[in-house]
């Protein structure tokens, strides 16, 4: 039976020690579609990773991945799942070739040429252990292995750490072209967003603690919006309004962030008697919007 | 499947195992050609006399070698698998997990078992052929422990290995120094004869003390990086 969603995550609460990391996150990821966890460093994308694999029980609520509790996962359903782990992390101490041979023993439908295709763009020699390549080369290699295994999910951990844009380039594009052509699920974290708009359908932005937006991309890309204007120098900040996302002025050029229209901010803006001029209306890529809702520090 | 697993840990092993090999066979010719001056200037009368009336066995120096051996295989065997928490790929592998680890330690097990029984072959063989029966098993009876020992040793240290807290891992170092101590209680040749088939018992089940480990491993008992 095809499940509708392939990851169904229901109140997930999870501390380190006394730490919330974060409280009640629910998420669903439709079958076909990239879904992108984005936060800060430590705001738990790496920990709903590990729950998700089941490295790590959540103090409450439960995942599930076709169908299946998380806690109880069987062969068969690891067999249906590719996983890149933080930092691109392999048998290091293997070759190319031998790593190949190694992980074609685990899936049925593991697809040698698609291994090859990427080691071939690599300038290395066969026998050359993983430890001595670069990161780069590294990222091509576990890349090429979660391909090849031709899986239905794939779960890929702030994939582009380390990667020089040429890298991270080629790895999106290879990601997108393999997942739209196989119909495949990706889940994925990273604290990169440049290029992100590229790869994914869907997303949660979290800080520390919570979940700040859980949207497609294109949604939060039509209605995510910068306003600037300009007030009079005296004006140290703007009050707080629970529509507006990290408000600042700096000398007397305000900018805030908003799902809310330009109508509504003029209104705001009247409301609390800001004299203002110069007013803007930006339209924002992700890596903006993401800097608006999580704010620059 | 399991031909892949074996193939994984034959890489991570392949330098050390002939290394090993000839280190402690180099330790049994060391020893071999201590006895035979002995023989050729003394006669080999005089080695079963001291080995009576002193009760030593002249392979003394043998004590710590499967001990080390050991220790040191089970570390080229696991520290790669939890260098940047790698047990992660391990665990993942669509393949029962207790059985996949089971698996890599009865790897090191056989390499292990193998190395001692070609050491044990080659002390035969040469012990066989200067010393009467009696005394040739009194000697290999009296080295029985250290290499039992020596299994144990690398039971213990791949727990400790795999063990993923810091915190954790001393305290099961602390352990396994108890533990290794019950095997060199007592210098006296044959004492252990008598709790041979216990320390084997012991040692087999210590061969589940590292799936504790990485159960603790997926309950997510993890340092904070």
């Amino acid at each position: 039976m095809i499940q509708e969603n392939v990851i169904e995550c229901k109140n997930l609460t999870h501390y380190y020690d006394k730490h919330l990391i974060y409280e009640n996150l629910s998420f669903n990821v439709p079958y076909g579609h990239i879904f992108g966890l984005l936060g800060k460093n430590g705001t738990g994308k790496t920990t709903t990773i590990n729950i998700l694999n089941g490295y790590l029980q959540p103090k409450s609520g439960e995942c599930r991945i076709f169908g299946e509790n998380i806690q109880q996962m069987t062969s068969e359903t690891r067999r249906r799942m590719a996983l890149l782990i933080e930092g691109h992390v392999q048998y290091s101490f293997m070759t190319i070739e031998e790593i190949e041979k190694f992980y074609s023993a685990f899936y049925p439908r593991w697809e040698k040429a698609v291994y090859y295709e990427l080691m071939n763009k690599l300038k290395i020699a066969p026998k050359q252990r993983i430890c001595h390549m670069s990161c780069g080369q590294r990222s091509q290699v576990a890349l090429g292995l979660i391909l090849a295994q031709h899986a239905e999910l794939l779960i890929l951990d702030d994939f582009s750490l380390g990667l020089d844009p040429g890298y991270r380039r080629l790895f999106i594009e290879y990601l997108k072209e393999y997942a739209t052509a196989e119909n495949q699920t990706i889940f994925l974290t990273s604290h990169i967003i440049q290029d992100m708009e590229r790869l994914i359908d869907d997303c949660i932005i979290m800080d520390y603690g919570k979940i700040l937006v859980q949207k497609s991309v294109q949604e939060l890309m039509n209605k995510f919006c910068r306003y600037t204007f300009s007030v009079n120098q005296s004006i140290g900040g703007l009050p707080n309004d629970s529509e507006l996302y990290n408000s600042s002025v700096i000398r007397g050029h305000a900018e805030t962030y908003s799902f809310s229209k330009a109508d509504y901010i003029e209104g705001w803006l009247k409301n609390c008697g800001i004299e203002y001029s110069e007013f803007k209306t930006e339209y924002l890529d992700l890596e903006d919007i993401f800097i608006g809702l999580t704010g620059k520090y | 499947m399991k031909k892949a697993i074996l193939y994984k840990e034959w890489i991570k092993t392949r330098l050390y195992f002939p290394i090993s090999l000839a280190i402690s066979l180099a330790f049994i010719v060391f020893l071999i050609l201590r006895l035979q001056r002995v023989a050729h200037f003394k006669g080999v009368e005089h080695i079963w006399n001291i080995m009576l009336s002193h009760d030593v066995i002249f392979i003394e120096l043998l004590n710590f070698v499967p001990v080390v051996l050991g220790s040191l295989l089970a570390i080229v065997q696991f520290i790669p698998e939890m260098q940047q928490k790698r047990l992660k790929l391990t665990l993942h592998l669509p393949f029962n997990q207790q059985k996949m680890i089971l698996i890599m330690l009865s790897v090191g097990f056989g390499e292990i078992l193998l190395i001692y029984l070609v050491n044990y072959s080659v002390l035969y063989t040469y012990l066989q052929s200067i010393l009467a029966p009696e005394l040739t098993g009194r000697i290999l009876i009296t080295s029985l422990p250290w290499y039992i020992c020596g299994i144990t040793v690398y039971l213990l240290t791949a727990w400790i290995c795999l063990e993923p807290t810091w915190k954790r891992r001393f305290v099961n170092l602390f352990l396994s120094c108890g533990i290794i101590r019950i095997f060199f209680m007592n210098d006296v040749p044959q004492s252990y004869d008598s709790f041979l088939f216990a320390l084997s018992i012991f040692t087999l089940s210590c061969l589940f003390l590292p799936l504790l480990s990485v159960d603790r491993f997926k309950m997510g008992k993890q340092d904070l990086s």
